[in-house]
């Protein structure tokens, strides 16, 4: 089988701002001016957000590993494409993730407790997704994306009332997703509708085992202009590009320019989930060619150029994500398992016979009731 | 977790898809002190190489596998002293005491193996231990129900547990219904205490035998049902009927009822009509399914008529609410239709209560059998002329025995005793019909 | 009954400018029965929005837009084109409430006019109630005459739980006089005694209920009594009506045009011989769609159930003594 390689589908412009191999920013016109805000000290803060995220990332692996956690999907390599992104829109937005989106999840800001809940097995959510805007984990690959542009239909609608409204959908969705017929249907009902939403595709390269060359054989960012959709690709390891490009799309689904298409080109440095042995279908040279490009690596280097990675504020980083790991490892022993009746909570919000009379059954057969 | 002080750390779901693994090399030695999340191993499936990190910080004490070695999920294969695993306990249940008791015989998750997206299945069906509980206290509260039939024999449920009721099994009866099955007729039949057995004759050359017929069968099984559930009070009043005799000859003369047919029947329906007005409960029903008494508000008023084919008992639709011309005209109507073979099939339902005459074969009185779903029967002998009391001295008057039976679970002595009184009182002087009516 | 359910359309519109309508060419054109007909006119093209044609993106921005506190009202155009939203509505709709740990309330209320008997091409006549009623998490009401198709939409929107409205369009041209003032007077989730009988309960819904009548009124001319029951709402069940029904019949046979196998008509039956074990005179009996895909309009007299197939469901009912 022939296939699109990685350099057939590296056609597409990508907005980079931080250089390589270390130096200053890039200047872009059209970009630039979205970080006029991020200063040292900013700019400290978002490589504590990156070292923290991979850090609850590496816990979860652990906890997985001595029998914690009944799987987990690691984010390691993607942490500048969500903390770039989550970091680009504001906490009235309304977010629609896939469920690998722990980063975005842990800035909008969830009790990481809380999202390993749903990994180990003791629920199907985690948290409520009204308390921080963001959807819980959506498992069907493809699925989100419609609502998202669903709510954005419902934002335009209460925005017609209330012109103080000017929040957006962003939905999270990988290189696979785009094959999904969900993915053309909601880029189709967005343009159509002008809808106020926010395409952010990580293209991690891999679908489990797929490369996206199996996925498409052009640029995902492409699919954009076949629905009369602004489209832009950015590097997904460079935090301050994915930054700036999020703010970009973000002001235009706010200022009513309708959505925009986010290709974010990154890499996943680790298995699918705890479950998957990355070695079977990937070389090493492959991996070891991402780790040069590694995210946290990237920023570092503008930090040390500016002179912003001092001893002192590495340790402050390396402290604090040690005590939010150790936060996490200690929620996630002591999470409370879900009492067994509570299956019956919540099928439906208004009573249902069925279900009354299934949990009286339940209760009566497990509490030793004789008929 | 182990005691006090060590803690043993198994060989957890790598969630590989595999149920093994081989310790492929050690990482640390006993006597190491080792921290959180340290390597302390590599093990390999057959799929991958995985590093395994330490749950606790602590001092090794034991290396349980050596290296090379294959163990399964949940063997045990390192032993840590002075272990700091602060949160390392088994909670209980949120709200335990609100909750069921998941603790007793919790599922096994150690004998799972691992699958591709989660710990993997268990190493058998878990248990949650509730059967063996209520089991328990099944034996406990009832002592085992033997089977009442054996497999073979057919009937449907409904028969099943009337035999049960009576006492009787399934086994030794005779199904008559169609491929043998047992039918409710059968086990009437059969707990029926006249007919326990049939009769063969002993020569078999003196008797004639006759298919039972269909009406036969359905009278037999009502009137069956009706002995064997309805509890039977039957009561009786002789009475002076000759005012009644009279104004039925006035009333077949009058123009109003020319070309129809006015017998005392008819104004023996119109004192049970006046009778039931008081006493509501004669025309009642006894719902055994759902455990309630049932009172209509129409009347209708059914009438046992003998027919070529046997006993019918058509009944006149809100009798009630008729004039006594139109009444007249319904029970001429009903009887002729009922003769002829011509009843339709709706007028046999919903009876309220029945009038069933045997005066016509010369038969003073009986102890009828209520009609099924009825709770009464008003049975009417031959009217004679002989001699009574009348004015003080022995006349010659028309006098007429009458009974009913009525259901004793849905009427009392003291209701049925009015009700038939007030019939009584109706026949012996109709101006009551016309005074209180 | 496709004007009573526009009425309670446009009753549900001015009750509450939450409600929305979506679906394809339910705008301008009014939808291809004409159940919107004039609604986009009265309420403008947010509120009744014709969209693009994709089933699942009509359900899936419907979720969104439920999520973002509308209570929209899908149309799917025919039955047969239900199946390309299916994991938007199984996976998703019926899920979210529950996933989210009831955190997120999904009040979609999605009509799907179904059924055969109208001589239509394939994927126009299919019934594919079952497969939603088996869906935790999803209700599944249909109507069977104007009356209730008034006032069940108008329940079905205000539920907060999805409800999947079940529109049987061979009775889309029945007339009855609705009575618009009034308010229903039966929950939507009752099933409806429509006429008593003594000797055997006929259950049905939908577009059969019609049937089972007319099977009733030429049993009774036969001289047997049949008590038919519409039971309107298929998740949940109204067993609790059926139950009192059968303990005084002692005798059941239930009708819909669906494949009998695996079909509504399966799960009354075990529940009614677990109900009623020894009150039932009968096995209860089913009468149904075969199991096979619904054929062309040309046969489909032969799929369908119609008053003979269920007269002889009755006689060989009657005919267990």
């Amino acid at each position: 089988m022939s296939i699109a390689t990685a350099q057939q589908l590296d056609t597409a412009d990508t907005v980079t701002l931080l250089t390589e191999h270390g130096g200053d920013l890039r200047e872009d016109d059209l970009f630039s001016p979205y970080l006029a805000d991020i200063d040292d000290a900013e700019l400290c803060r978002i490589y504590e957000d990156l070292v923290v995220v991979r850090r609850i990332d590496a816990e979860a692996t652990a906890l997985q590993r001595q029998g914690e956690l009944a799987l987990w999907a690691p984010l390691l390599g993607q942490e500048a494409a969500q903390v770039g992104s989550a970091r680009g829109i504001r906490p009235g937005d309304f977010v629609f993730g896939s469920y690998r989106e722990h980063a975005v999840a842990y800035l909008r800001g969830v009790d990481p407790t809380l999202i390993l809940r749903f990994w180990r097995g003791s629920t199907h959510s985690g948290w409520n997704p009204y308390d921080i805007n963001m959807t819980t984990p959506a498992i069907v690959i493809g699925s989100q994306m419609l609502q998202a542009v669903g709510y954005a239909m419902g934002i335009m609608r209460d925005a017609k009332r209330d012109d103080s409204i000017h929040d957006i959908a962003v939905t999270y969705f990988g290189d696979g997703a785009t094959s999904q017929g969900g993915f053309s249907e909601a880029l189709g009902f967005a343009a159509s509708s002008h809808a106020p939403v926010v395409f952010f595709c990580q293209n991690n390269q891999y679908a489990i085992s797929a490369p996206v060359g199996i996925q498409t054989s052009v640029p995902i960012v492409q699919r954009a202009s076949g629905f009369g959709m602004r489209g832009i690709r950015v590097d997904g390891n460079d935090v301050l590009a994915v930054l700036a490009v999020t703010r970009y799309a973000a002001e235009r689904a706010r200022s009513g320019d309708g959505p925009t298409l986010i290709e974010a080109v990154t890499y996943r440095m680790g298995p699918h989930t705890t479950s998957d042995d990355p070695t079977r279908y990937r070389d090493a040279d492959e991996l070891a060619l991402w780790k040069t490009r590694d995210p946290i690596d990237r920023l570092l280097r503008t930090l040390e150029y500016r002179g912003l990675a001092t001893d002192e504020m590495l340790a402050a980083v390396d402290a604090k994500a040690d005590a939010v790991a150790a936060e996490v490892r200690k929620g996630c022993l002591e999470t409370v398992e879900p009492r067994p009746e509570s299956i019956f909570d919540h099928v439906y919000s208004e009573p249902h016979s069925l279900i009354e009379e299934e949990r009286a059954e339940f209760l009566d057969y497990h509490r030793g009731g004789a008929e | 977790m182990g005691e006090a002080g060590s803690t043993e750390f198994r060989l957890p779901d790598l969630g590989e898809g595999l149920a093994d693994a081989e310790i492929v090399r050690w990482m640390v030695a006993p006597g190491d002190s080792v921290t959180l999340n340290q390597i302390i191993c590599e093990v390999e499936t057959a799929k991958a190489l995985v590093e395994l990190p330490s749950p606790v910080v602590g001092v090794v004490a034991k290396l349980r596998v050596s290296e090379g070695e294959t163990v399964t999920v949940g063997t045990a294969i390192i032993t840590f002293e002075g272990a700091d695993v602060p949160a390392m306990v088994e909670m209980p249940p949120e709200t335990p005491d609100a909750s069921i008791d998941a603790r007793t015989e919790a599922p096994d998750d150690e004998g799972r193996s691992s699958m591709l997206v989660g710990y993997g299945p268990g190493d058998g069906d878990s248990r949650t231990g509730a059967r063996k509980r209520r089991h328990a206290q099944r034996q406990r509260a009832v002592p085992v129900e033997q089977p009442a039939v054996s497999a073979t024999v057919a009937a449907k449920p409904p028969v099943r547990r009337l035999a049960k009721e009576r006492g009787l099994e399934l086994s030794n009866l005779t199904g008559t219904g169609a491929n043998g099955v047992i039918t409710r007729a059968d086990v009437e039949a059969a707990s029926a205490p006249t007919a326990t057995s049939s009769t063969p004759s002993r020569d078999g050359h003196d008797e004639t035998r006759v298919p039972i017929s269909g009406l036969r069968k359905r009278t037999a099984a009502a009137m069956v049902s009706s002995a064997f559930t309805a509890p039977h009070v039957t009561e009786f009043v002789t009475v002076d009927v000759t005012p009644t005799v009279e104004l039925v000859e006035k009333l077949r003369a009058h123009p109003a009822f020319s070309g129809r047919k006015v017998t005392p029947l008819l104004i023996v329906s119109k004192a049970l009509l006046f009778a039931l007005e008081r006493h509501p409960e004669l025309g009642s029903r006894w719902d055994e399914a759902a455990q309630e008494i049932v009172t209509r508000r129409e009347v209708n008023l059914g009438i046992a008529v003998a027919t070529p084919r046997g006993l019918m008992v058509p009944n006149v639709k809100d009798a009630a609410g008729l004039t006594l011309v139109e009444l007249a005209e319904a029970l001429s109507g009903l009887t002729e239709r009922a003769r002829d073979g011509k009843t339709e099939l709706s007028e046999f339902s919903g009876g309220t209560i029945t009038i069933t005459n045997i005066g016509g074969f010369g038969i003073d009185t009986g102890t009828p059998i209520i009609n099924p779903g009825e709770a009464g029967i008003l049975c009417v002998g031959a009217i004679r002329r002989q001699p009574w009391e009348y004015r003080d001295e022995i006349a010659l008057r028309s006098v007429l025995t009458l009974s009913l039976s009525f259901d004793h679970r849905l009427v009392d002595g003291f209701e049925g005793s009015g009700f038939l009184a007030d019939v009584a009182r109706v026949l012996a002087d109709p101006t009551e019909l016309i005074a209180l009516g | 009954m496709a004007k009573a359910l526009n009425a309670g359309l446009r009753r549900s519109l001015d009750d509450d400018d939450r409600v929305m309508l979506m679906g394809e060419d339910i705008g301008r054109l009014g939808g291809v029965f004409r159940v919107t007909d004039q609604l986009q006119a009265e309420f403008g093209a947010d509120r009744v929005v014709d969209t693009p044609l994709a089933e699942s993106g009509i359900i899936g921005t419907a979720i969104g837009l439920a999520m973002r506190g509308y209570r929209p009202v899908c149309e799917i155009q025919f039955d047969g084109f239900i199946y390309p939203a299916f994991d938007q509505i199984v996976s998703q709709l019926a899920k979210i409430h529950t996933r989210t740990e009831g955190a997120v309330t999904v009040p979609l209320t999605i009509r799907v006019p179904y059924g055969g008997g109208i001589g239509a091409v394939e994927h126009h006549s299919e019934s594919p109630e079952a497969y939603f009623a088996h869906t935790a998490g999803l209700r599944v009401v249909t109507c069977s005459n104007p009356d209730d198709a008034f006032g069940m939409i108008q329940q079905a929107i205000r539920s907060d739980d999805p409800v999947l409205f079940f529109e049987p369009k061979r009775r889309y041209w029945d007339r009855a006089d609705v009575d618009l003032d009034a308010a229903p007077t039966v929950g939507l989730y009752d099933a409806r005694v429509v006429i008593a009988g003594s000797d055997l309960t006929v259950v049905a819904y939908g577009p059969m209920v019609a049937t089972a009548l007319a099977a009733a009124k030429e049993a009774a001319s036969e001289g047997t009594s049949i008590e038919v029951i519409d039971l309107r709402s298929l998740s949940p069940i109204d067993f609790d009506t059926i139950d009192r029904s059968v303990a005084k019949t002692g005798r059941l046979v239930v009708v819909h045009e669906a494949s009998v196998f695996l079909g509504i008509g399966a799960e009354i039956a075990a529940r009614i011989s677990e109900r009623c074990f020894f009150q039932l005179e009968a096995p209860v009996l089913r009468v149904g769609g075969y199991a096979t895909p619904y054929p062309p309009s040309k046969v489909e007299q032969y799929y369908l159930p119609d008053v003979d197939r269920v007269l002889d469901a009755i006689d060989r009912s009657l005919a267990v003594e």
